[in-house]
């Protein structure tokens, strides 16, 4: 099955976090997620927001944050690199800019969830322009009209977020879920679904109905508290790649 | 640019949410939309308005200052007079009973100087809704007096240990919250910004302020040259100011936290500084202080309600557009205007609103003798005397925090003692 795993570039630091996008790879992820962290990140819940905390204190920059992806994209150039992050760091260097580095850096698509689809500040033209593909977020709270105007508007792969709420809680999978995938795949766009994804059995329910089953929360639950030591982060490496094994089904 | 035009104000404000956030921002738009033109709602307001919140508040005129400063007359809104201490009880008040209106049973909100976590406190207790308050941990320690009110209101107050722990981050942690829970719960968030329809709501809420102001002068002849007031996110000021935004024989001033200098982190400029620029942050694009990145930047006031990296799209754009002035009012200077209102006038400012005060004592002497100056007291100064206190008379400060904590250790019966004279 396809597995959107994610990671957080610069957490716990540079070389740890192209460790980690190793393992998962290895764990069997084809899609890599990884997120610029910021430092008001809204719509993420504690660990990733403390994660996000500890990169920036490490003095994360988005130049440094590319070059991590950039290194990670050159030892697996067949693995599609998802970048996500806030509008505020899209939009204050300028939107084309932003996607221009992206792009330099290996990247293949941006899901930015406070840039929403029909109020993205130019960001599908400049992924257009720039071969770069932008990924909305659905939410099952939307409106079914939204949904349908979102599910329909061209997109490639739409991100369903599958629970109220913010990321790392536990989700349950329900035939309301399975509903509302179906809806946003309905124009044609890939379903990647995610949102509080634990364990194989979920992400195994999940495969059949997107395209690919998105975990994040549960990766960097692993590397939080155990990153202070060399020891520690050699555990959590192994742990995720175990993990992504699990979830993947390899 | 007296509302938003879908939600912008010129080029500031929109909707900038993760579709998590989306619906109850929609739900909540079109009851305000609604309720806002229905005729018992405003009456219910109005009612609690004027037999709860104690309105109208008086526009008082300061003798002493007026002779002492040697320009404009000094006029004084007293939001301060307003039940609970400050004009946040306005917004709460108005929000509070929409969220009623919608059936909503459940109350969170964000806070930095606890004036806005007070007053919607106050407002769930008087409307018997439940009531969770997010307020940053550097900011609970500063603002105890209002944490102890928020509990006794019956309000539970959450630390935020995230971030730098003070009000952005509260914020954060509140939209969180309501992502999950937005089915019985509501957001009053506490100032004119954020995602829309929050600056239109705050600020017709709050409009009250100028309306009477308005009407006051009106009344008594009194001829406004020039309303000044503070500006965190900007609720109080964008109040007093709506009902003159198209009058511009009324010069329309903002005071910021200038805090202990102007270099980067010192302070929290939004339009005054160089340290800020447009971005898109907490769901509206404004003047933010973050760096080339994009990153929030570290911001610093000795008022914790100005400590704020952000400013409401409205008056970022009345402040590009020219009709709104921003001046910058160090800690030093918040300080000198407390005392001066204080021994002169009898009247306790807060620190967020000494601001105002003290971008008053400077402009006063530019205006003529026979025009008037209004500074609107956002609240009133009883919660900071933890941080007056200190800095006016610091060893009977200690003396007394010392004697406090002894009788406390020592499980004194305070009051007891006080009673029996022991």
């Amino acid at each position: 099955m396809n597995l959107m795993s994610h990671l957080i570039a610069g957490f716990p630091d540079a070389e740890t976090s192209i460790a980690i996008a190793d393992a998962l790879v290895k764990g069997g992820a084809n899609i890599l997620e990884i997120q610029l962290a910021f430092s008001d990140p809204s719509a993420d819940g504690p660990a990733i927001q403390t994660a996000s905390t500890v990169a920036l204190e490490k003095g994360f920059s988005t130049k440094q944050g590319l070059e991590v992806v950039k290194k990670i994209h050159e030892r697996h150039p067949e693995t599609p690199i998802y970048i996500m992050t806030y509008g505020s760091l899209a939009f204050t260097p300028g939107i084309e800019n932003f996607v221009k580095m992206c792009k330099d850096a290996g990247v293949s698509a941006c899901i930015i969830p406070d840039l929403p689809f029909d109020c993205d500040e130019g960001l599908t033209e400049a992924c257009k322009k720039h071969g770069l593909e932008n990924i909305p977020v659905a939410a099952p709270s939307m409106t079914k009209e939204r949904l349908e105007t979102m599910a329909s508007a061209g997109f490639k792969y739409i991100y369903a977020a599958l629970r109220a709420g913010t990321t790392g809680s536990e989700t349950t999978i329900d035939q309301a879920t399975l509903d509302f995938i179906d809806t946003v795949g309905k124009g044609g766009a890939k379903v990647l679904g995610g949102f509080g994804i634990r364990n194989g059995e979920q992400s195994k329910v999940l495969s059949k109905h997107v395209y690919a089953v998105v975990a994040g929360s549960v990766f960097v639950n692993i590397v939080l508290g155990n990153e202070d030591s060399a020891e520690g982060r050699k555990k959590a490496i192994a742990e995720i790649e175990a993990k992504a094994r699990e979830l993947t089904g390899a | 640019m007296i509302t938003s035009n879908n939600g912008f104000f010129d080029k500031f404000g929109g909707k900038y949410v993760a579709e998590i956030i989306r619906r109850p921002l929609d739900d909540l738009e079109a009851a305000f939309n609604k309720y806002i033109h229905d005729p018992e709602f405003i009456e219910e307001l109005r009612i609690i308005q004027r037999d709860y919140i104690g309105r109208e508040t008086p526009l008082y005129f300061a003798p002493t200052a007026t002779e002492l400063l040697g320009g404009a007359q000094i006029y004084i809104k007293l939001e301060g007079l307003a039940n609970t201490g400050a004009h946040k009880i306005n917004n709460a008040i108005g929000q509070c009973l929409l969220a009623k209106k919608m059936g909503k049973t459940r109350i969170i909100a964000e806070t930095g100087a606890g004036q806005h976590g007070l007053a919607t406190a106050a407002a769930c207790a008087k409307l018997g809704l439940e009531c969770v308050v997010y307020m940053g941990e550097v900011d609970v320690r500063r603002q105890q007096p209002n944490v102890a009110t928020m509990e006794m209101y019956g309000a539970k107050v959450v630390p935020v240990t995230s971030g730098s722990r003070t009000l952005k981050d509260a914020v954060n942690e509140a939209m969180r919250d309501w992502a999950t829970n937005f089915k019985n719960t509501h957001y009053v968030l506490g100032s004119a910004l954020g995602p829309a329809p929050f600056p239109d709501i705050v600020r017709t809420f709050q409009s009250i302020i100028g309306e009477e102001v308005k009407r006051q002068a009106a009344e008594r002849h009194i001829d406004i040259a020039a309303i000044v007031a503070c500006v965190g996110g900007g609720s109080n000021s964008i109040g007093v100011f709506t009902p003159f935004i198209e009058d511009k024989n009324v010069r329309l001033i903002g005071a910021e936290a200038g805090g202990i200098g102007p270099n980067m982190g010192e302070n929290a400029s939004r339009m005054t500084g160089n340290a800020s620029r447009e971005g898109i942050v907490q769901g509206y694009k404004s003047r933010f202080l973050i760096d080339e990145d994009g990153q929030s930047l570290p911001t610093r006031s000795i008022s914790a309600g100005l400590d704020y990296m952000g400013i409401g799209p409205q008056l970022a754009a009345l402040g590009e557009s020219g009709r709104v002035e921003f001046t910058s009012i160090l800690d030093k200077e918040a300080l000198e205007a407390v005392k001066f209102f204080a021994r002169n006038e009898g009247i306790l400012f807060a620190l967020e609103s000494a601001h105002a005060g003290a971008a008053a004592m400077k402009i006063a002497k530019e205006l003529p003798k026979d025009k008037a100056l209004v500074i609107n007291m956002s609240g009133r100064g009883d919660k900071d005397i933890f941080i007056t206190s200190p800095v006016f008379r610091p060893e009977k400060w200690k003396e007394f925090l010392k004697a406090e904590l002894k009788r406390l250790e020592n499980n004194e019966d305070i009051h007891d003692a006080e009673i029996m004279n022991k």
